[in-house]
C-alpha cells in the first residue's frame, strides 16, 4: 500500500501485512506516522506520538 | 481463555506476544490504549480474563492499569509492581529491604543536598532520572565541576521531580556489559549481556549495546529472582552487575523489552511469557 509522506512529499510505502497501531517511517525525512486505518488496499495514517520523557521499559 | 494486550505505540514485541498468544491458542486482541475512554463506575467484561500492559508510556501505563484493576480485571504486571518499578527510588528501596546486593544510592532534596551526597559517595558517582529508560540522562559524575554544571542544567527542568531533587549512587567498576535477565513469575525465561558499544558507558540496547547469551551461575539466579520477587513479580527485566566484589542488581525493568535478547537467545521469549500469562490467569 502506497501513500506520501505528509511532510516532505516522498513516497511512503506501507507492508502488506501491517496492521493498526503499527508505525512506518518515511526513508526520506524520518517522520514516524501511525498506521490509524486500513481497508480496501488504501491505508489511513496518522502522526505518530512523539518520544516522551516516560517512555521506556 | 481470552487475554488484553494493551499498547501506545506496537512494537515487535507487542506483535510478538499477539503472535504467541495465538499459537498458544489463546483468543487475544491488540488494544490501543490511546483510543480508550474509561467510566469508572462500569465493569469491562471486553478484556478477558487478563490484561497483559504493554504501554510504553509510564503514566498512561500506570493509569490504564489502575482503571483496568478498579474494574475487577486481573492485569500483568500489577500496578503496585509498576509503580515500584517505575520509580528508581522505590526500586532501589524494594532491593535493599530485601537484602538484595545493589549499588549504595543517595537521594537528595536540594542542590545543597545533592553536593553533600557526593562528599559522601566520591566521585566518580552516577546520577540517574528517577522516571525514565533507556539511559537517557543517566550520567557518570567525575568531579565536582561537572557536577555543578549539571545541577544548573537540572534546575532549568520543567519536571518538578527532576529539577530539584536527586537520585545518586556510588559509580560500580565492572567489566563493560551487564545482565539482562527476563524474568515471569519464579522463572528465568531467558539471560544475556548487554555488552556496551565502543565509547559508550550505559549498556542499554536502546543506545546501541549487543545482546549476548549467558547463562547465569546459581548464585545471580537466586538473586536475580529473589529481586522481581522483591518489587512484587510479573513479568520483568531485572538488570544486574557482575563487579570483583560480587553481584547486584541495579535496576527491574516492569514493561521489558525483549528484541535484543531475542536475538541472542534461541528460546521463544514470548511464547514463555504468554505461557505465564496464562498461567496466572487461569489461578
Amino acid at each position: 500500500m502506497n501513500t506520501n509522506c505528509k511532510e516532505c512529499g516522498a513516497g511512503l510505502s506501507v507492508p502488506g501485512d501491517a496492521i493498526v497501531g503499527e508505525i512506518v517511517s518515511c526513508k526520506d525525512c524520518s517522520t514516524e506516522y501511525e498506521v490509524a486505518e486500513i481497508g480496501n488496499g488504501s491505508v489511513l495514517l496518522k502522526p505518530a506520538e512523539q518520544v516522551g520523557e516516560d517512555w521506556g521499559e | 481463555m481470552k487475554l488484553s494486550i494493551t499498547f501506545d505505540r506496537l512494537r515487535w514485541e507487542e506483535k510478538a506476544l499477539s503472535d504467541a498468544a495465538e499459537s498458544a491458542g489463546l483468543e487475544s486482541s491488540l488494544v490501543d490504549a490511546k483510543g480508550l475512554v474509561f467510566d469508572l463506575a462500569k465493569e469491562r467484561p471486553e478484556f478477558g480474563d487478563a490484561v497483559l500492559q504493554r504501554c510504553i508510556s509510564h503514566y498512561r501505563s500506570s493509569l490504564l492499569t489502575q482503571a483496568l484493576e478498579g474494574a475487577g480485571l486481573n492485569v500483568i504486571n500489577a500496578s503496585a509492581v509498576a509503580e515500584t518499578c517505575s520509580n528508581k527510588l522505590a526500586t532501589s528501596i524494594a532491593l535493599a529491604k530485601a537484602g538484595i546486593p545493589t549499588p549504595r544510592t543517595l537521594l537528595a532534596l536540594t542542590s545543597e543536598g545533592a553536593e553533600e551526597a557526593a562528599e559522601k559517595l566520591g566521585f566518580p558517582l552516577v546520577m540517574k532520572p528517577f522516571t525514565g529508560s533507556w539511559g537517557r540522562m543517566v550520567t557518570v559524575v567525575r568531579d565536582r565541576a561537572t557536577l555543578q554544571s549539571l545541577i544548573e542544567f537540572k534546575e532549568e527542568l520543567a519536571n518538578p521531580q527532576e529539577q530539584h531533587m536527586y537520585y545518586m549512587q556510588e559509580y560500580i567498576r565492572r567489566p563493560p556489559r551487564d545482565v539482562r535477565a527476563i524474568v515471569a513469575g519464579d522463572s528465568i525465561v531467558a539471560c544475556v549481556h548487554r555488552v556496551a558499544p565502543r565509547g559508550e558507558w550505559r549498556t542499554n540496547v536502546a543506545r546501541g549495546a549487543v545482546s549476548k547469551a549467558f547463562k547465569p551461575d546459581g548464585e545471580l539466579k537466586e538473586i536475580i529472582l529473589r529481586a522481581a520477587k522483591a518489587v512484587g513479580g510479573g513479568i520483568l527485566g531485572v538488570d544486574a552487575m557482575e563487579p570483583d566484589s560480587g553481584y547486584m542488581v541495579h535496576e527491574v525493568n516492569n514493561t521489558v523489552e525483549f528484541k535484543g535478547a531475542q536475538s541472542a537467545v534461541d528460546t521463544d521469549i514470548p511464547a514463555q511469557l504468554i505461557r505465564y500469562v496464562a498461567q496466572t490467569a487461569r489461578r
